[in-house]
Formats: structure tokens, C-alpha cells, sequence
């Protein structure tokens, strides 16, 4: 129970790699809430799991692109579990990940990677501006920023949703040399592509033999991988390791 | 889950319009989008008579006026449907069939898609193709090259037992009997019920009258009264199945009779050292692992064992350690259907004895999933044949040369059992190894990775497809000349 007395909040919960990593931080004991934004359904699910399993969570509706809805969330969680100390930023606007519909870069303009941006980026902002001053006055604290290993092999170019992912890999870092006195650690974990999820649910057949192919450890994620990454980067085993993008993709990508 | 969702219920048969039968339940079975019940008819050799009472007169009535290439049309245009993602038979199909079967949801989706694209027009064109010179020898009397006339007729009436082990195996068989103009009873297994269902609606949407012809019903194997009647009105009979159901079938089926059985088949694989090379190992160590995977080794083209050639970059036993650990990897892509006593018992069987032979230093290594029984690789330092229990248990054979192990496998392809080699050699030994296989009784030689996927016009089985079905009518050659006398105008 590597997480024990710990309060988590992971926004984007209702469901894949996000349900995920909420079930594996609340199946090492830590208090999780299961931020959505739509998917009410989906959310009560996943705390449904959490508690069948014998933990705790609840789920909270925010739009993270917005300030005051964030500032509520992130009281509630205070008010309700006593603390916050991992904060789990993978929340996004909303995406199609088509390998066949998507835009190219010329058919983009400005406003698709704004939109991309206001989610995870904005999104990631918001939470941890809430979230820091309490992350302070703890003196300890874990913020862990969903990104893509597209970042490094876009093997795939979905421009703004990438582009966006790199803008907050730059958050992280620079998150990271500041609030490092503070005993609190940013770190980002970039997946790559992940069976079970709304990001490969398009993916035909010839893209995942080819990423396969290149994969040392000759399969996509699942889920779960994702998640024990998560339960790493969140425990006090990682109480070293800041600013770091932690690829979680079989060794498909390495080095920085 | 406490929340009470609606059961949803679903026939699991088709019958041609205007009959209704009393139902049934079946058990409720848990799919992703609730809990569904499938409906089944009451039956008695009474009402059985009046559907086929009913099946024949609507062949003779409609489907016989149809020509071939009208029945292809209507054929083409009800498969053409299922490429359509949002088609409602393909989503209950992609939702229902991996609870039904318990074969893993994304291998279903996959397969079934790959599936139903051997149904297009011209797939159907190179069927037919295949064994007519003329088609139309179908629709009427054609010229033959020995001098005179032949026509080929279908059935009347087709009743055809089917499996569950391979979904969508009972479509072939309904289009045979569609392009031979034949009024036909499909009895379906309760373990997969319901392909066979949804492509004679298809066939409905495209042409009511056409699948008005058709009856799919699912009744307990062995129900005598039934059985019987079928087999008594119809004119040919086909199965499939094991040993068991073919026998039993057989049994009851007149000398008169047309008796078509597509019986228990073993499949194999080949790997020659060109396959082995530090480039190639490991793209042919995960074709032949999808081969195993899918549908759990059920179907007759599964591979239940693989030669492997000395000489590669990775030797026998690598072999089986790295399509274990690809095995093992695909069991979170697409897990195993959860295994009756009886089933895991047999692998868990297998995995000891050879567990002991291990541990007595006699040339075996067992490579084994730690939970359920999930995967089975058994690595041997000499080739012999030996089946598997399936469910992905897969016997890994070092040879010299994978040539040498013909005659190993002479006695099981003398007993008809082998069926398909799926191998991965160089290109310069393709037809002598084909030739060697072909002399034992293997009737399909494929590349691995292709294994469960026969294309149109294949002979099932080593036979043939149509041509077991129909009968011929000659006009003899001389006939027409002879008669010419008979006209009064002739000099």
C-alpha cells in the first residue's frame, strides 16, 4: 500500500488510461477523486470499482479549462478527504484520434490548437494553481502530467493534440525547477498508444502492427501499464525524480 | 452493478414470413451493453413439417425462377451490409458473439469484418468460377465439350447441421444453398446460434421472397423427432462437426441420400530456417501466434503444432520460449475464453506429462501461463504428430529439416485428419514441400499469419464445394441428332 493517507485527484477519470490510474492509486490506498467532465455515467462507474475493491473515491463534474470551476473542485477535495497530494493532470479537450480523418498540418488553423491547449495545458494550469498553495503548506507534494510519446515519435501527426502535450512536457519541467524547494515533484508520463482507450479505438490494424513491430517488448499498453507508472511517479519511491518525462511505451521510445 | 438494466431480447431463429412459433428463453448472457436472452422456438415434429411444407413451396414458387447470377446479386448486396460499421446485425454481432463464444471481443470484431468481405460479388463469381467452366450449367442446359448437354441440379431441399466453434462458418453453407436454388433448414448449436440468423435477415432486407426459402432453427442436439423429419424430407444433408455429431448424423441418414460431412481436421505448421533470420524471426513468431489466438485454436485451420528447422538465428526451443512470451502478450490483446472443467483439465494434463519428461531430462520444456491455463507451449527435441487439447496449447517440434517430418505425418493424414500446413519457408521449396504434403492427404498449403483465412474457392476439406451437392442431367450426344428425323422438315 505504497500510497497510504494519501488524497489523489486525477482529472479525465470516467475512463481510460484516466480510470485507470485513479482504480491503481485507490488500490494502494490513497483517497481518489474521479474528475469528469461529461461522462457522469462512466465516473460513478469507475468509483464503483474503487469502492467494490474496498477504497475510497467520489466523482466531481468540472471543466478544467475553467478557473473557478477548478478553485471549487480542488476546496472540495480539501474539505472532503483533509488534504490533496498528488494531483494526476490528464484531462484534455475533447479529441478524435483517427489515423484516417485526422487534419493535416495544412488544413489546421489557429483555433484547433487553442482548443487543444485550453484543455491540457489550461486544464493542467488551473488544477495546479489550485492545488499548489495547499501542495505548499504541506510541504510535500506529487503533480504527474499526462503527455503522449508522440511527443517524440509522432509516429501518427495529430498536430494540436501533440503540440499541446509538448507545451505542457514544457510546463512540467519548468514546474518542476521551482517547486522542487517545496519537496514537490513534477514529473510527465507519456504513454504510447494504449489498447482500450477513445485514443486507439480508430487505430486500424497495419499502424499498431507497425508501432508493434518497433516495440522492444513487441505489444501496445494497456491500461494498466499506464497506471503502475502512475503509482510509481505518485509514491514516495519517486521522491527524487522530478521533472522527468517517464515513457511508458514497451521501449518504443528512448533516450530523452 | 446493482442498476437494473433492460433484458434485451433477440431470436435466435429465422423463419420464412407469416410463421410464428411459441418461444422460450434461453439463459441470460452478459454482454458489454446489458443482459441479453435469446428467444428459441418451441418445436415438434409437427410444426417442423409445416416450415419445410413452407421452405419448399416458396422455392418452387420464387427461388427457383431465379437465375445464378440474380442469387450472386442478392448474395453481394445482403454481405456488402456488414462492411458497413453501423450495420445493426454487425453491431449485435460484434456485441453479442464474444459473450456467446467467450472468444475475445477485438479478435471477433477483426475476424468477422475480414470475414464478410469473402462474400463479395466477385468472390462469389471466383466460387462459382472455380468448379463450372460455365456457370450457367446452373440455370440450364449448356454444351459440353464431349458433345451434348448437362445441366446441374441442387437440392431440393438442404438440411444442414452447423457448429459454434468458428462463428460465421454456417454462411458459406447458406450460400451454397442459395446459388444451388435449394429450400434449406439450417440447425444451428446453441454455442453460436445466431450468425447464421442475421445473415438470413440480411438476405431479407435485400429480397424477402429469396429468404423466405430459408429456415434457421436451434434445437438440442440429439432431439430424435426433429432429426428425423428433417432428415426424411430433405434430399441432402450436410455437417458439421466432431466425430461425434458426424456419426450420429450419418447414422440416420438413408443410402439414398446425399450425406455431405465436414469432420473433426488437424492443422499444422512449417518453419524453415529462411523464416528465422534475425529479421524475419520475429514477424513469423507473431503470425503463427495470431493463428493460434484466434478463435482459440477451434477452427480446423488452427495450427495445433509447428516444425521448426535447425539453422535459424533462434533455435526450436527459442522458438517456443518467444511465441510463449508472444502468447502471453496476446492474452492481454485478446483473452482466452474462460474454459469448462473438462477443457482446462485436458491442458493441465498435457502440461504435466510433459512436465515430468522435463524434469527427467528427456527433451521436452514446457512453457506454461501461470493462471487459468491461458497458454500452453510445449517444446519437443524430436518431431513426432501429436494433437492438442487447443485453447491455444501448442506443441513446438525441433526437426532437421522440416521435410523429414512427412512421414510422421503420414498415418494422421491417411485417416483424413490433416487439413491445413500453414508454412513460412523459401520460395524454392514451395512445390516440393507441397507436393510431399499433398501426397499425405493435407489438401491447403498457406503462408503462416494466413492460416484461418481460406480463400473463396478453396477445397474445403479436399473436395469440392458446389459439386458435392448437385446432380447432373446429360443429354446424351447423340441424341439431337438422332432426332432431327423426327422433324418433318428434315432431310
Amino acid at each position: 500500500m505504497l500510497l497510504k493517507t494519501k488524497t489523489a485527484l486525477v482529472t479525465g477519470a470516467s475512463r481510460g488510461i484516466g480510470a485507470e490510474i485513479a482504480a491503481a492509486l485507490a488500490l494502494h490506498g490513497a483517497s481518489v477523486v474521479v474528475g469528469y467532465h461529461t461522462r457522469k455515467d462512466a465516473a460513478e462507474r469507475t468509483v464503483e470499482r474503487v469502492r467494490e475493491a474496498g477504497g475510497r473515491a467520489f466523482a466531481y463534474q468540472a471543466d478544467v479549462r475553467s478557473m473557478d470551476e477548478v478553485t471549487v473542485m480542488v476546496e472540495e477535495v480539501v474539505n472532503r478527504y483533509g488534504s490533496i497530494d498528488i494531483v494526476v493532470n490528464n484531462a484534455l479537450s475533447p479529441y478524435s484520434f483517427n489515423p484516417a480523418q485526422r487534419r493535416t498540418v495544412w488544413e489546421h488553423n489557429w483555433e484547433d490548437y487553442q482548443e487543444q491547449l485550453d484543455g491540457s495545458l489550461g486544464g493542467a494550469f488551473h488544477v495546479c494553481k489550485a492545488a499548489m498553495p495547499h501542495l505548499q503548506k504541506q510541504g510535500s507534494g506529487r503533480i504527474i502530467n499526462v503527455v503522449t510519446n508522440l511527443i517524440d515519435f509522432p509516429v501518427v501527426p495529430y498536430h494540436d493534440y501533440t503540440t499541446a502535450k509538448s507545451a505542457l512536457l514544457g510546463f512540467t519541467r519548468n514546474m518542476a525547477a521551482e517547486l522542487g524547494r517545496f519537496n514537490i515533484t513534477v514529473n510527465a508520463l507519456a504513454p504510447g498508444l494504449t489498447q482500450g482507450t477513445d485514443s486507439s479505438r480508430e487505430t486500424r490494424e497495419d499502424v499498431r502492427r507497425d508501432i508493434v513491430r518497433l516495440t522492444p517488448m513487441q505489444r501496445l499498453a494497456v491500461p494498466q501499464d499506464i497506471a503502475n507508472a502512475a503509482v510509481l511517479l505518485a509514491s514516495d519511491l519517486s521522491g527524487f525524480i522530478t521533472g522527468q518525462c517517464l515513457r511508458v511505451d514497451g521501449g518504443l521510445v528512448m533516450g530523452s | 452493478m446493482n442498476e437494473t438494466k433492460e433484458i434485451t431480447r433477440i431470436e435466435a431463429f429465422f423463419l420464412p414470413a407469416g410463421m410464428s412459433f411459441e418461444t422460450t428463453t434461453s439463459t441470460r448472457i452478459l454482454t458489454s451493453e446489458g443482459p441479453v436472452e435469446l428467444l428459441i422456438p418451441v418445436l415438434d415434429g409437427e410444426k417442423l413439417k409445416m416450415i419445410i411444407a413452407n421452405l419448399s413451396r416458396n422455392r418452387s414458387d420464387y427461388l427457383s425462377t431465379l437465375s445464378t447470377s440474380e442469387i450472386i446479386e442478392r448474395i453481394a448486396v445482403a454481405s456488402e451490409k456488414w462492411l458497413n460499421p453501423s450495420y445493426p446485425q454487425r453491431v449485435l454481432a460484434e456485441q453479442l458473439l464474444p459473450a456467446l463464444t467467450g472468444y475475445a471481443a477485438d479478435s471477433i470484431r477483426l475476424q468477422l469484418k475480414r470475414y464478410m468481405r469473402t462474400f463479395r460479388r466477385k468472390e462469389l463469381l471466383r466460387f462459382i468460377g472455380e468448379e463450372f467452366d460455365d456457370p450457367l450449367v446452373l440455370d440450364e442446359f449448356r454444351p459440353r465439350k464431349s458433345g451434348g448437354f448437362s445441366r446441374a441440379y441442387g437440392p431440393k431441399l438442404l438440411f444442414q447441421v452447423f457448429s459454434g466453434n468458428v462463428p460465421g462458418v454456417s454462411l458459406w453453407s447458406m450460400t451454397m444453398g442459395l446459388l444451388l436454388r435449394s429450400a434449406q433448414l439450417g440447425k444451428t448449436s446453441m454455442a453460436e446460434p445466431l450468425m447464421a440468423v442475421w445473415f438470413a435477415q440480411s438476405l431479407a432486407e435485400v429480397d424477402a421472397k429469396l429468404a423466405d426459402s430459408i429456415a434457421i432453427l436451434p434445437w438440442k442436439g440429439g432431439s430424435e423427432e426433429l432429426e428425423r423429419e428433417a432428415i426424411r424430407q430433405a434430399d441432402t444433408v450436410t455437417v458439421y462437426g466432431g466425430r461425434l455429431a458426424v456419426e450420429s448424423v450419418r447414422a440416420k441418414v438413408p443410402i439414398e441420400k446425399k450425406f455431405v460431412a465436414y469432420g473433426p481436421k488437424a492443422s499444422f505448421a512449417m518453419i524453415g530456417k529462411e523464416a528465422l533470420t534475425p529479421d524475419r524471426m520475429n514477424v513469423t513468431i507473431s503470425r503463427l501466434a495470431a493463428d493460434v489466438a484466434h478463435y482459440d485454436q477451434q477452427s480446423c485451420m488452427s495450427p495445433q503444432c509447428v516444425y521448426i528447422e535447425d539453422g535459424g538465428s533462434i533455435d526450436a526451443q527459442g522458438f517456443a520460449a518467444l511465441i510463449a512470451a508472444e502468447l502471453g502478450r496476446l492474452q492481454l490483446r485478446w483473452p482466452r475464453a474462460s474454459l469448462a472443467d473438462q477443457e482446462a483439465y485436458a491442458i493441465l494434463e498435457v502440461r504435466n506429462r510433459y512436465w515430468l519428461e522435463e524434469a527427467a531430462g528427456e527433451g521436452s520444456a514446457v512453457y506454461a501461463s501461470t493462471k487459468d491455463a491461458q497458454w500452453t507451449v510445449v517444446y519437443h527435441n524430436t518431431p513426432r504428430f501429436e494433437g492438442s487439447p487447443l485453447n491455444r496449447t501448442l506443441h513446438v517440434y525441433r526437426c532437421r529439416r522440416v521435410e523429414d517430418v512427412i512421414p510422421m505425418l503420414e498415418p494422421a493424414g491417411q485417416a483424413g485428419l490433416l487439413q491445413t500446413c500453414g508454412a513460412a519457408i523459401g520460395p524454392h521449396r514451395m512445390f516440393a514441400l507441397a507436393e510431399a504434403l499433398g501426397n499425405i492427404g493435407v489438401n491447403r498449403f498457406c503462408h503462416i499469419g494466413s492460416m484461418l483465412q481460406a480463400k473463396a474457392g478453396w477445397h474445403h476439406d479436399g473436395r469440392f464445394n458446389l459439386m458435392d451437392l448437385i446432380r447432373f442431367t446429360d443429354i446424351e450426344r447423340t441424341m439431337e441428332d438422332e432426332l432431327e428425323q423426327y422433324d418433318p422438315d428434315f432431310e
